[in-house]
């Protein structure tokens, strides 16, 4: 349980914020903050404009309009104090590097193999089979985990992952998120999170933020998760019943 | 058999030979992960405008054509940026357009031209002492970057935005890795040609990748393959009186398919 002190803690201030590119507007006007010391999870329908919301505040696309602050600044000022965690299929799992190789790109100097050890045992895997193996032999789950190891390596204040659970069982959805919320609690990090999986969230998260092209609600789910927004975002059609596991 | 390595121009040969060797393998490594085989080949085809400008101009061509390919690169490299074109597209275009350029200007170069022979096919054996110290100079530096920034390349290269967000300036070190492959390529066509160049960037790190299993083996693994081939390949092209740089990549090769074969094998 997070203290009072925290609660309303913005950790990042969007502002007016529209994206596009090639002279379309993908994302507009977007204003809402994102809480300190809580999980966030950015939800809506495929295309609505999650990644692109991401990457915007992130930095790695640029915005027409508007402004993002995190902890104060700009967020080139974070760089270095983030973790990302991007898709697993964004990464080619044919790069020839193993899990321990690849946790030490997150790192500069020797890699300590004791950080290492407590990283993936922290993220449920076995650092005795897991950090020699090339990352083209992990499973699904696997590489997933690792990335996550990868992207806690520096203890980073807030960390960001691009629908973690994506192509994973059911069983190992519920995991990554149980995962996250023990991240969060042990380290007071920070966490914001694209999903898919509406009925884990509104379980595993402290806030969410939805998106259709424009900003749909924000704020705890049990509040900004009423059947008209779902309506709003899935469709007429949707019940949240056919989306339990 | 190692007195051949008592003659000045055969000892100039062998190490230009390994300096380039190294360079092109080290960077072969990533040309390799970052699936940019046609680079080299169209960096290494460009590079003829730069070499007829400065046969016309009457300037050394080595330095006219490394500065050449070091703007196409940073040509490529704004285009990729800033439009929709797919690499492979903006590469073609390029190495086509200064491939003409170069034969336009040659065409206004009268008589026999031993110099864009010596280019397009490479003459190892004929390299000379200011050229084999531009080839340690610029080697060095590129080494010297490489190996420092190692950690920062290979991030880049698997995951860009993560190393972005890690704090690594992705943009800088990509324009530095671009400039040092093209002037690494320019380097090897003086000893490769423009024609065979790319092979040694390619065929050491493909024998490497079938080799190892970790990236940090498969770098210094390609190192050890590119020397080894161009040793073996100068010694071959002595004792038959064959071409330097067509030798050094049919030994490459041939290493390459005993890899293949015996891994292969060794896997069922």
């Amino acid at each position: 349980m997070q203290s009072q002190h925290h609660k309303h803690e913005p950790e990042i201030i969007v502002k007016h914020l529209t994206v596009g590119y090639d002279g379309k507007v993908v994302l507009s006007d977007l204003t809402f903050d994102i809480p300190k010391r809580k999980i966030t999870a950015i939800i809506g329908p495929n295309g609505s404009g999650k990644s692109t919301l991401m990457k915007a505040i992130l930095g790695i696309i640029p915005f027409q309009k508007g402004s993002v602050t995190m902890s104060g600044h700009d967020v080139d000022k974070s760089y270095g104090k983030i973790g990302y965690v991007p898709q697993r299929f964004d990464i080619d799992q044919s790069f020839p590097i193993t899990v321990k190789e690849l946790l030490s790109l997150a790192q500069s100097g020797a890699i300590h193999k004791d950080r290492m050890k407590e990283v993936l045992g922290e993220v449920g895997l076995n650092p005795v089979t897991v950090s020699r193996m090339l990352i083209g032999a992990l499973s699904g789950g696997q590489m997933q985990r690792v990335l996550i190891a990868r992207a806690i390596m520096t203890d980073p204040d807030i960390l960001f992952l691009d629908e973690p659970a994506t192509g994973i069982d059911v069983a190992g959805e519920q995991s990554i998120f149980e995962l996250l919320e023990h991240l969060q609690s042990e380290h007071d990090t920070t966490i914001v999170m694209i999903s898919h999986e509406v009925n884990l969230v509104e379980k595993h998260v402290d806030n969410v933020v939805c998106l259709n092209r424009g900003l749909v609600c924000s704020g705890p789910p049990a509040k900004a998760l009423s059947d008209k927004v779902m309506k709003e975002l899935y469709g007429q059609h949707y019940d949240r019943h056919d989306h339990d596991h | 058999m190692l007195e051949i390595f008592s003659y000045p121009f055969m000892q100039r040969a062998l190490l230009a030979g390994i300096i380039v060797g190294v360079l092109l393998a080290a960077l072969g490594v990533y040309v390799v992960v970052r699936k940019m085989a046609f680079f080299g080949d169209g960096i290494a085809h460009a590079s003829l405008a730069g070499v007829a400008i400065g046969l016309l101009a009457g300037f050394a061509p080595l330095p006219i054509a490394i500065v050449y390919a070091i703007l196409v690169a940073l040509a490529i490299y704004w285009f990729e940026a800033n439009t929709k074109l797919n690499s492979d597209t903006i590469i073609g275009i390029f190495f086509t357009a200064s491939m003409a350029l170069g034969v336009v200007l040659m065409s206004f170069i009268p008589g026999f031209q031993p110099e864009l022979i010596s280019f397009l096919f490479g003459n190892i054996l004929s390299i000379s002492t200011s050229d084999v110290i531009t080839v340690a100079i610029l080697s060095v530096v590129i080494m010297t970057w490489l190996l420092i920034y190692r950690r920062h390349l290979t991030y880049i290269s698997l995951d860009k935005d993560s190393a972005k967000i890690a704090g690594i300036n992705s943009s800088l070190h990509d324009i530095i890795f671009y400039i040092a492959l093209a002037t690494a390529v320019v380097l090897g066509v003086k000893i490769l040609g423009i024609i065979l160049v790319s092979a040694l960037l390619l065929i050491p790190a493909a024998t490497s990748r079938l080799l190892t299993g970790t990236f940090n083996s498969f770098f210094w693994v390609s190192i050890v393959v590119s020397m080894l081939s161009v040793v073996l390949g100068l010694l071959l092209s002595f004792f038959l009186d064959a071409p330097s740089g067509a030798t050094i990549i049919l030994v490459a090769t041939a290493v390459f398919f005993m890899v293949a074969i015996v891994t292969r094998v060794s896997t069922r």
